[in-house]
């Protein structure tokens, strides 16, 4: 009898919670002074190295919401307020803690969501909810492609396929004979590449002797690479989270392979991940690896005594001075960020969800102080690619440099 | 059904908090929001596992580490049915519990040569092999590979969940009070006089773990019913630890205590995160961890041998007391 | 033929990786009887200490190597007696839960400590190749395999030739004689905890700078641990190694000629899970283990 007691005493301690939180809004996570939103991000598991990326987010709200502008802080005098919470790159996860955030913080938007499975997971749910999936972190062409199917939900990064399709162009060009084998992870996210690259190479689709899948959860990838070694290609494609990438890169010298060039994606090219990989596997074999950019690398010199490169490491120096601010992930949250704040301006003083991704869909920026000058972030009727135009990069000893102009990946 | 269930007044009381349980559950969402709803959906699914494990690690005193596996594998069955032959998802419910206990009923045939510590290896085994096999390209054409199957839109199954909660819990609770759970408690205790009695040891034994994963098999199959989504991180090698942690919480050998374990499961890691100085994202595992040992340390029964020991101290207190003198019953 | 005895190579690297600690298991089942499930997770977080020690303070790596033992010593004689003795009287699920509760512990635990990103870390030897009759081994996978052969070496010789190996194999098998006999049977047990804790810890140190650090990594090379050590012999140490070489080698080669698996490498874990399985079905001394005779 007591026993029941105990049990529902806590069920209704639960279950009292939404009665005492109550009170409704004009729209949900706004109110007067602060608009909250939210976004689920891999703090723990297989994909944590990108854990950074939601505290870079995080940093220049903060900073935002502290500087005034005409008087007032934060944007159009509403402070941003911004919800991280952990997936573990689990979907399930995803879904459930995307839930808890639309359900019960009452976000005003979700923002950023990392992962292309875990924001699949949610996008049926976020769009029958009419609650913007804004700027997913994943470059899975589909959040590009699909946009009209899913008129809740916009990505950001210029798009997988979009950059493999660079990768295809350049090799089809500039290394005709070239034998190319590609490790890939086995899912969507790996597959956009593949796909992406055949329609690169075009007619020279033949080039790709052999490929090779892997789960991010494997302990290794040894046995792929021998596979692929055994092809006799001499062109390596690595489309891997950063934890693989780095542990192909350490892999190649102890079964004594060495392709003559080797393209990474960009997710996995920052300089730090490079470092790890450097110190793995040596600078011979990683040197001479492209990738390609869009972002300003806040590890190399040349943006030393530029604005934006300025603006963040104060921000990095203010508000995560522990932090190693030559990751650039922390950089890429913050150019998200500021996407977002530029998005945000535009709704003035009464911001609606319709309005939000109205404003997404149908604008021009011209500028992002931490991307690439030159690279806009534009959206219109016929195109769902915020982020389209990247630059060819190479690696040697330690910095990224650039091997070439901005180009268009989307062909706008 | 079996013969002559006593009616004692602990039975009777037990009814009751039944009943109350009953008609909380039936009512809550008369007065909860849709996501307390939903968490209560995935209360009662961790509810149903929990009932299965509890059968087979604390009836029949067999350690399974791989729980998490028969979830997964009634999860994907529903998964397949329903994406690659169209079968209501509804339906395929009860077909994901029977293919998961047929798997554990073959699972639990060979664990009779493997005792204790041995059965929790080949288990622990299991849950790992599980997700290498859920990936695996090789099967990818039914199980989606890495990418996992899409059923659609996320549903909150409140009422379908609860019900079957409830009647495999009944079900568990009469055949445990029968025959079969005296020999899986015999199988536990005196595994010798059990064999010298004329059972069969490796029947029981298999049925147990037979048992145990239909219920996780069903808990699975709603829980992909409820995500819209499955693929081989949605049942990791956490998951099957944490559903130990639920059922040692809650009590081996107490079905009563596995609503209590069920509820843990589920709001445990969002009260870690409130806890001061600890990151949130490491606050779980290590929580988890601390309360196994406080529970092995402190309350090996769980949590239900903590409201037994609670209600064994009140009724002392209050309780009918005894004549010093002639040792009888005094009533005043 | 190149290709065949490249796989042997392939399946020894393998093997070299888990060969220390399927070491390991091997000890702690001899010593106390008990399965550790943490015994990855201990490895891994002695790896984490080391990682400190060389990254954090600049310790030169034959130091770091050294101070990361004795830490890891210390860490398992800690182990044994805060939570494997006390339980000891609970029965076997008992012992299992708290192993397993110390490895979410632990898990957690390193991810709060360092923040659980990949992380990169030294091997001591080089990164390239050396040729030995026309087939090719890099000196990481070389050393790693002579590490571990020399593990089993000095484990061996210790149980065999010196005394305090023999009061540890006296306390196990006969823990009321030794008392007896005023062996101090709590002490070495807790050595040998010690030892195995050790040997984890070497286990991390080799494995990591060829997958890479993170709290998640010994895992994998637990569950092939428990496989060898089974295969092997749950109770044999020269087993424990020798199983580890051998199911290294037997997944290459497998992966090799079986089509079936060739181009799906994810499979080699339920492989070798199936061979655990089978083990202990049908042998469950392992290969070179004693039969025990189980009664029910």
């Amino acid at each position: 009898m007591r026993k029941a007691l105990l049990v529902a005493l806590c069920a209704a301690t639960v279950a009292l919670v939404p009665v005492a939180l109550g009170g409704s809004q004009a729209e949900p996570g706004v109110t007067a002074k602060i608009i909250t939103i939210g976004g689920t991000f891999p703090l723990t598991g297989v994909a944590s190295s990108y854990a950074p990326i939601p505290k870079g987010m995080t940093a220049y709200f903060s900073y935002i919401n502290a500087t005034k502008v005409n008087g007032k802080r934060g944007v159009n005098g509403r402070q941003i307020s911004f919800r991280v919470e952990d997936d573990a790159f689990n979907p399930q996860q995803t879904l459930q803690k995307t839930q808890a955030l639309v359900e019960q913080a009452r976000v005003f938007a979700l923002l950023g969501g990392l992962g292309t499975e875990p924001q699949l997971a949610v996008r049926d749910y976020l769009n029958s909810k009419k609650v913007p999936q804004l700027y997913v972190s994943t470059g899975a062409t589909t959040f590009g492609f699909d946009q009209k199917k899913y008129p809740w939900t916009l990505g950001w990064q210029p798009d997988y396929q979009a950059e493999a399709a660079i990768y295809g162009k350049q090799i089809a060009r500039n290394h005709p004979n070239a034998k190319i084998a590609i490790i890939f992870q086995n899912d969507d996210y790996g597959k956009d590449y593949i796909a992406g690259l055949e329609s690169g190479l075009g007619s020279k689709k033949s080039q790709i002797v052999a490929t090779r899948g892997f789960n991010v959860t494997d302990p290794s990838v040894g046995s792929q690479l021998t596979d692929l070694r055994r092809s006799g290609a001499d062109t390596l494609m690595i489309f891997a989270t950063p934890g693989k990438t780095i542990q192909t890169y350490g892999t190649l010298p102890r079964i004594g392979w060495k392709p003559e060039n080797i393209y990474l994606n960009s997710v996995s090219a920052t300089d730090t991940f490079m470092g790890i990989a450097v110190r793995s596997a040596g600078a011979a074999t990683v040197n001479g690896s492209i990738s390609v950019q869009y972002l300003k690398d806040p590890a190399n010199t040349e943006w030393n005594n530029d604005a934006g490169m300025k603006l963040y490491r104060r921000i990095m120096a203010k508000y995560l001075p522990e932090a190693n601010a030559n990751d650039g992930l922390y950089l890429y949250g913050m150019a998200k960020a500021y996407s977002f704040t530029q998005v945000l301006a535009k709704l003035g003083a009464t911001p609606t969800r319709a309005g939000l991704m109205k404003a997404a869909l149908g604008s021009t920026f011209k500028t992002n102080p931490f991307a690439l000058p030159g690279v806009v972030t534009q959206t219109s009727g016929r195109d769902a690619f915020p982020i389209s135009q990247v630059r060819l990069i190479r690696y040697n000893n330690g910095t990224w440099t650039a091997i070439g102009q901005l180009v268009n990946g989307r062909g706008k | 059904m079996t013969a002559g269930v006593r009616i004692t007044p602990s039975l009777v009381a037990r009814l009751v908090v039944l009943a109350g349980a009953i008609v909380f559950f039936a009512l809550a969402p008369l007065f909860m929001s849709n996501f307390r709803q939903s968490e209560l959906v995935l209360v009662g699914i961790y509810f149903i596992a929990i009932i299965g494990l509890n059968i087979v690690t604390g009836y029949s005193g067999q350690i399974s580490l791989g729980h998490g596996a028969f979830m997964g594998i009634g999860a994907y069955t529903t998964a397949i049915l329903v994406t690659k032959y169209d079968v209501g998802q509804y339906w395929t419910i009860p077909l994901a519990g029977l293919i998961a206990g047929i798997v554990g009923f073959l699972f639990g045939f060979p664990a009779l040569r493997l005792t204790g510590v041995y059965l929790a290896l080949a288990t622990f085994g299991l849950a790992v092999a599980f997700i290498s096999l859920a990936q695996s390209t090789r099967f990818e054409g039914y199980t989606g590979g890495g990418g996992g199957l899409a059923l659609g839109v996320p549903t909150t199954p409140y009422y379908l969940t609860w019900s079957i909660a409830l009647g495999m819990f009944v079900a568990a609770w009469l055949l445990l009070r029968g025959r079969l759970g005296r020999r899986l408690r015999a199988v536990r205790d005196a595994p010798v006089a059990a064999v010298s009695s004329g059972i069969n040891l490796a029947l029981v034994k298999a049925i147990a773990f037979g048992l145990a994963a239909l219920y996780a098999g069903v808990a699975g199959s709603l829980l992909v019913i409820r995500t819209g989504f499955v693929n081989y991180l949605t049942f990791p090698v956490l998951l099957s630890i944490l559903l130990l942690t639920g059922a040692a919480l809650g009590g081996f050998g107490s079905l009563g205590g596995v609503l209590f374990g069920a509820l843990f499961i589920q709001y445990a890691p969002g009260l870690s995160a409130t806890l001061p100085h600890v990151p949130k994202e490491s606050a779980p595992s290590v929580m988890y961890g601390v309360i196994l040992l406080i529970v092995l340390f402190l309350m090996p029964g769980g949590a239900a041998e903590l409201v037994r020991r609670l209600l064994g101290l009140l009724k002392r207190l209050t309780g009918p007391r005894y004549s010093r003198r002639t040792g009888e019953r005094v009533v005043s | 033929m190149t290709e065949f005895w490249e796989q042997i190579v392939a399946g020894l690297a393998s093997g070299g990786i888990y060969a220390t600690l399927a070491l390991a298991l091997v000890l702690i089942h001899r010593a106390t009887g008990v399965i550790n499930f943490a015994q990855g997770e201990m490895g891994m977080f002695s790896t984490y200490i080391a990682w400190s020690l060389l990254y954090t303070y600049g310790v030169p790596y034959w130091g770091t190597f050294a101070i990361t033992l004795v830490i890891s010593f210390f860490g398992g004689v800690l182990v044994y007696l805060a939570l494997i003795r006390p339980l000891s009287r609970g029965g076997d699920i008992a012992i299992v839960i708290a192993t397993i509760a110390l490895l979410v512990i632990l898990n957690g635990g390193a991810g709060w400590i360092w923040s659980p990103e990949v992380r990169s870390f030294e091997s001591p030897f080089p990164i390239d190749r050396i040729e030995i009759g026309g087939v090719g081994i890099s000196w990481q996978d070389l050393g790693t395999i002579l590490v571990s052969i020399a593990c089993v070496i000095v484990v061996f010789c210790f149980f065999r030739f010196t005394r305090v190996g023999l009061m540890m194999r006296a306390s196990a098998q006969r823990p009321g004689t030794s008392r007896l006999l005023g062996i101090r049977v709590t002490l070495m047990l807790a050595i040998g905890w010690g030892l195995a804790a050790m040997l984890s810890a070497v286990s991390g140190m080799m494995a990591a700078p060829i997958l890479t650090l993170d709290p998640n990594f010994m895992l994998i090379v637990l569950t092939y641990a428990f496989a060898a050590a089974v295969l092997g012999g749950i109770d044999s140490p020269v087993g424990a190694v020798a199983g580890a070489y051998i199911l290294g080698v037997g997944i290459s080669l497998l992966g090799t000629y079986w089509d079936y698996v060739t181009g799906a490498p994810e499979l080699e874990l339920p492989i070798a899970l199936a061979v655990l399985l089978l083990i202990l079905l049908f042998r469950p001394a392992g290969l070179f283990g004693r039969a025990v005779v189980r009664r029910v």
